[in-house]
């Protein structure tokens, strides 16, 4: 099929009519690889029997190939023990246990590593790890961010819903569809309307005083906007808000065309309170509204300092105010409230230009198409309709460009937000092509992908090549795969796993979200320090990191130092970086402290000599046995020295924090 | 990616030098060239882009936004329309809280000239008076927000969105760090409370965690995790991390930069262990110096102190320290709604004398000339009164001033109209004020990028300019 009638296709499917518009694409702008039909690509075949033997799947294929054409080979298989340290980390985020370990190494039958996987991708612990990523991309947090930094007590169940959906593996154009339009879809389904809260997840700027109702409506509508062009489309969208973009064929009408779908998006929370909950909350807000009422009769007498500290005191009494309702955080169509939208000059309100309909971009579509007439009545369902239509170029390569990163550790774009001109091209192009198509074939499914890949040899490389320093001159970067890339865990495996080793995990799924214990001082960097609100029951605070608040402006300094993102735009690649208050934080921080505590305690509990703790230690934290040397080290150490420390220091070991 | 990668000469060096934390304690001379010379750590001292003329920066924070009519703005006009509406000429500007009905209010303050410049400055700061020669007054200074949350953003990383990086981390990702026993970007707080726009306001954004600042808190623990958990003695701790180096050591196979790197930032840690509370100490201060400051009087103690480490870090290589006055609520910050005399009056009796003294200081120390000093708020504050005695927020023409660094002192940029309404003459916006900052530091505002997103983000996001005048 042709490229135009690939495009005329597309627009019918995207229910376009003919009208000639302004906007025209040279022939240049139209042939950049990523608006380009994905094909799929023939796998290449191999001659020699111990290639035909390494390309054990397509995949490996692909890989084989290229680098066979820079003159490289691949690293020799890591062993069963880092394979399954490895492929535990990737799938579910935690360490295997020696038992497990143990167990795999012993199993030699046919179908041992498919075993694994297949047991890994059907663990709940899955759906709360991949869900992570996607929590990335979207800029989950719990609080609207800015001066009030207001909770949002509900907002986990759009985490529930993405740990659900990701766990039972929903076809992925289904996924972004319930995300974009479920109010649309079905406006009584209450998974639905969660999923629709995906539009409400960005900070949100609230003021006293007067109102600048327009300018805050354009910030909400922005935020809708660029969360679709980073997080669905992998195009910079919002580099066109305020002029024709750069570098890519998107124009300034392009970004206004993408925000008419949301011109009648307005927030919409669903109680879902029965009346006695109703009840009991007015007969809370009373007491309180009772008690403030109180203190602005004597704070009238009150002047300076003493003034400002009677405000404190109200603030404070304002933040014993019942949170509001359980309710699900929802979109609706409110057409008679519909914005209308305007190519803005420089992106502000003020200066309003031509008025714009919607429309898919104009460089996938044939020249001259027209926006959609007005008056539609699931514009948000149109628009799922053609991101996650099997003729668009972008949705499905980035999706598993983005499972491919997580993977490995880098994207066959090394770019993953960014396909455009400015981003990286692909090492593999027709890999991913490969991938894409066969994602799509496969009912948008992740988890035939996640087989494919984590089952593959190329997956299965040493991440140390014993031809490390040729291949360093030809690809310092790993870009051909010419071994796995070890990389250092993340904050929330980290921290998840600091509670592993020690078994002190909490494994309960779901509800609402934990707020740990911080040190007085930060949250006293809160601008309402009640806001943090420890959550009652301590073995809540053992749970995995996923089911932490994520509050924009108060992270913890556990995830804050190990690059965990900051909630407040797309995260679609976490940074790794090394420097001292890391170490600060697992040698001196509270959460280190105690976890060593419980890890000697179970070293204690479970092993009789200082040798056999050693042992112990190392299987549980490294997923191996200690060297001699290590063995060594260790039980000269506890000789003088508590356990206690010698746990914190292999909570500190790079056998612990990193993955080979 | 890892930001960690290191030469492999390193791992030669490292094994010389880091036989024991008895050897690092001695800090040898040695030890800090190779650190330096490490290449690809990310908080190696970079060159900058041209030669520089300052090398740290102190932010004198008023946070809630002072008053320029109450400061360095004095606009006899104001007095004499005071209780009357705004005049049509003045046009039209927007308020968080008063309205279109609002009345001009008069300043009870008194202005006088002050130095051989002649700078009016009101009665408010008659220690800031003293030292008028020294800075250089932009009366023009206008930002995009109205509110707290969204101008603090704007002041602190050029939008008025959270989410981006903050000039400290700006300038520690463009320049590394001169110590290594100290963080490199640090923020001092009020103990009185946070601000509007929180924590993310001074953060890293999306630049890597090792650009992120540092929290010196009010309270017991001034720094994070530098004390030893209770109960844990220093002597055991070293004999941990012996065991940690020596572990991680017995692991790796032949090279390996980024483990290495590991390594050392366990030993940096400890070193900041055991040599950061030595700036905390201010007992080796002369009696005249706290004097000077402030220390151990009110209502100054506070920010005296905070002045006064602000100082002892720059002189250890810090390379930009924030020190806040204001925090909590609105009548705790500059953010004088209710009684502008009131809250002004006790606001600069606080900060007066600790702000002349630190550039007195730094000045007779011969570091004013590589410390730029910035001071301000995030707005102005409105010429119509708020509730009879108050003002509200004012962005569109106020007054910040910089000093040392570079910065010619003892003039005048700027003016607003005759109301203090608007900046009207050589307006300044704060994306200028940070390039004129970047520019004393030896940065371009285009050179010192980060690419987040399909963009080659930057903290003037829209171009800048030098304020030449002053450089």
């Amino acid at each position: 099929m042709s490229g135009k009638r690939v495009c005329l296709l597309f627009a019918i499917a995207a229910g376009l009519l003919t009208q000639a518009a302004s906007e025209e694409y040279t022939a240049a702008e139209r042939r950049h690889w990523a608006f380009q039909p994905v094909v799929r690509p023939q796998a290449p075949a191999f001659t020699l029997a111990a290639d035909k033997t390494w390309a054990r799947n397509p995949v490996d294929a692909f890989v084989l190939a290229r680098l066979q054409k820079e003159g490289l080979r691949p690293a020799p298989a890591a062993t069963r023990a880092t394979w399954l340290r490895r492929v535990y980390y990737d799938l579910i985020g935690l360490p295997p246990s020696p038992e497990q370990i143990k167990a795999f190494e012993s199993d030699r039958s046919a179908g041992a590593f498919e075993k694994v996987v297949e047991r890994l991708l059907e663990s709940p612990r899955y759906g709360e790890r991949w869900a992570q990523h996607w929590l990335d991309v979207v800029r989950f947090a719990e609080t609207d961010g800015f001066e009030y930094d207001t909770h949002r007590p509900d907002a986990w169940r759009y985490r529930d819903y993405v740990i659900r959906s990701i766990q039972e593996d929903k076809p992925y154009n289904q996924f972004i569809t319930e995300q974009l339009a479920g109010d649309e879809m079905d406006a009584a389904d209450q998974t639905l309307r969660v999923a629709s809260g995906f539009q409400r997840l960005g900070p949100l700027r609230k003021n006293a005083g007067n109102q600048e109702v327009a300018s805050s409506r354009n910030e909400v509508l922005t935020e809708m906007t660029n969360a679709v062009g980073s997080a669905l489309l992998g195009v910079t969208l919002g580099c066109a808000r305020c002029h024709d973009h750069k570098f890519d064929p998107i124009r300034h009408t392009d970004y206004y065309r993408m925000q008419a779908y949301f011109a009648a998006v307005h927030d919409q929370d669903v109680t879902v309170a029965t009346n006695e909950e109703k009840a009991s909350w007015e007969a809370a807000k009373k007491a309180v509204e009772a008690e403030i009422e109180d203190l602005r009769k004597q704070m009238k007498t009150l002047k300076g300092e003493e003034r400002g500290r009677m405000q404190q005191r109200i603030r404070n009494a304002q933040e014993r105010m019942p949170g509001p309702l359980p309710a699900l955080y929802s979109v609706h169509n409110d057409f008679e409230k519909a914005s209308s939208i305007h190519v803005l000059a420089r992106g502000e309100y003020q200066n309003k230009g031509q008025r714009m309909g919607m429309r898919p971009l104009g460089v996938l579509l044939p020249d001259g198409a027209a926006e959609l007439e007005p008056g539609v009545k699931a514009p948000r369902t149109q628009l799922a309709r053609w991101i996650a239509s099997e003729s668009n170029p972008l949705t499905a390569r980035v999706m598993v460009n983005r499972i491919w990163q997580y993977h490995f550790g880098r994207g066959i774009v090394a770019t993953p937000n960014d396909f455009g001109r400015m981003g990286g091209r692909p090492s593999h192009p027709q890999l991913l092509d490969w991938l894409a198509s066969r994602f799509v074939e496969e009912g948008w499914r992740m988890k035939p992908l996640h087989r494919m890949i984590v089952l593959s040899n190329t997956y299965r490389q040493t991440s140390a090549s014993p031809q490390e320093a040729v291949a360093m001159e030809k690809d310092a970067g790993n870009a051909w795969l010419w071994k796995f890339n070890r990389y250092r865990l993340d904050a929330e495996q980290l921290r998840d796993s600091m509670l592993a080793v020690s078994a002190r995990i909490q494994l309960k799924m779901g509800g609402p979200s934990v707020i740990v214990p911080a040190d007085e001082e930060l949250v006293n960097l809160l601008y309402k320090p009640a806001q943090w609100a420890v959550t009652a029951d301590g073995a809540e605070h053992d749970r995995r990191s996923v089911y932490l608040i994520h509050k924009r402006n108060l992270r913890l300094p556990m995830m804050e130092v190990f690059d965990a993102p900051d909630f407040q735009t797309s995260c679609a690649r976490r940074e790794s970086s090394t420097h001292a208050p890391q170490a600060l934080e697992l040698l001196n921080g509270a959460f280190a402290s105690e976890m060593a505590k419980a890890l000697a305690a179970r070293l204690d509990r479970e092993a009789a000599t200082t040798a056999a703790q050693v042992d112990l230690a190392y299987r549980l934290a490294a997923g191996r046995a200690p060297s001699a040397k290590e063995k060594q080290l260790g039980v000269e150490f506890l000789r003088n020295q508590p356990l206690r420390e010698f746990a914190l220091a292999v909570l500190n070991l790079n056998a612990f924090l990193y993955v080979n | 990616m890892t930001h960690c990668r290191l030469t492999r000469n390193r791992r030669e060096f490292l094994s010389d030098a880091f036989c024991g934390f008895g050897t690092l304690a001695l800090t040898s001379m040695l030890f800090e060239e190779k650190l330096r010379a490490a290449r690809n750590n990310p908080l190696a001292p970079k060159p900058p882009h041209f030669p520089a003329k300052a090398k740290s920066i102190i932010f004198l924070f008023m946070a809630g936004g002072p008053s320029h009519l109450e400061t360095f703005d004095h606009k006899p006009l104001l007095n004499q329309l005071d209780g009357q509406k705004r005049p049509a000429e003045f046009g039209e500007v927007k308020y968080q809280f008063v309205t279109a009905d609002a009345k001009i209010l008069g300043t009870k303050r008194t202005f006088q000239r002050y130095g051989k410049s002649g700078i009016e400055v009101s009665d408010l700061l008659p220690h800031t008076a003293q030292i008028v020669d020294d800075i250089a007054v932009i009366r023009s200074c206008h930002g995009d927000m109205v509110v707290h949350s969204a101008a603090q953003y704007q002041l602190f990383s050029g939008r008025v969105i959270p989410g981006f990086p903050s000039m400290g981390s700006w300038m520690v990702y463009g320049l590394g760090a001169e110590t290594d026993s100290l963080p490199s970007y640090v923020v001092m707080p009020d103990p009185d409370g946070a601000l509007e726009a929180g924590q993310p306001m001074y953060m890293h954004g999306f630049l890597p965690a090792v650009y992120q600042p540092t929290m010196m808190r009010a309270g017991k623990k001034p720094m994070l995790n530098l004390d030893l958990p209770a109960g844990v003695k220093l002597e055991e701790r070293r004999q941990t991390i012996d065991l940690i180096r020596e572990l991680n050591q017995a692991a790796i196979a032949g090279s390996d930069p980024e483990f290495e790197a590991r390594i050392s930032a366990y030993d940096l840690a400890f070193k900041m262990q055991t040599e950061a509370p030595g700036v905390f100490d201010i007992s080796t201060e002369r009696a005249e110096t706290l004097e000077m400051y402030g220390v151990g009087k009110e209502p100054t103690d506070d920010y005296a102190r905070r002045c006064l480490l602000a100082r002892r870090m720059v002189e250890r290589g810090v390379r930009f320290v924030t020190v806040v006055s204001g925090g909590g609520p609105g009548n705790l910050q500059w953010d004088a709604h209710e009684d502008i005399e009131e809250n002004h009056v006790r606001m600069a009796a606080q900060t007066d004398q600790p702000v002349a003294a630190l550039i007195k200081d730094l000045k007779r120390r011969g570091m004013l000339d590589s410390t730029l000093v910035l001071w301000g708020g995030e707005f102005g504050r409105s010429p119509e009164a708020q509730g009879g005695k108050g003002r509200d927020h004012h962005n569109t023409g106020f007054t910040m001033w910089m000093a040392g660094g570079g910065i010619k002192g003892g003039q005048v940029v700027g003016a607003t109209d005759g109301i203090g309404l608007r900046a009207v003459e050589r307006p300044v916006h704060f994306r200028d004020i940070h390039t004129t900052m970047l520019h004393q530091m030896g940065l371009s505002q285009d050179a010192l990028s980060y690419m987040h997103q399909g963009r080659k983000e930057r903290l003037t996001e829209v171009h800048g300019e030098v304020i030449r005048e002053i450089v």
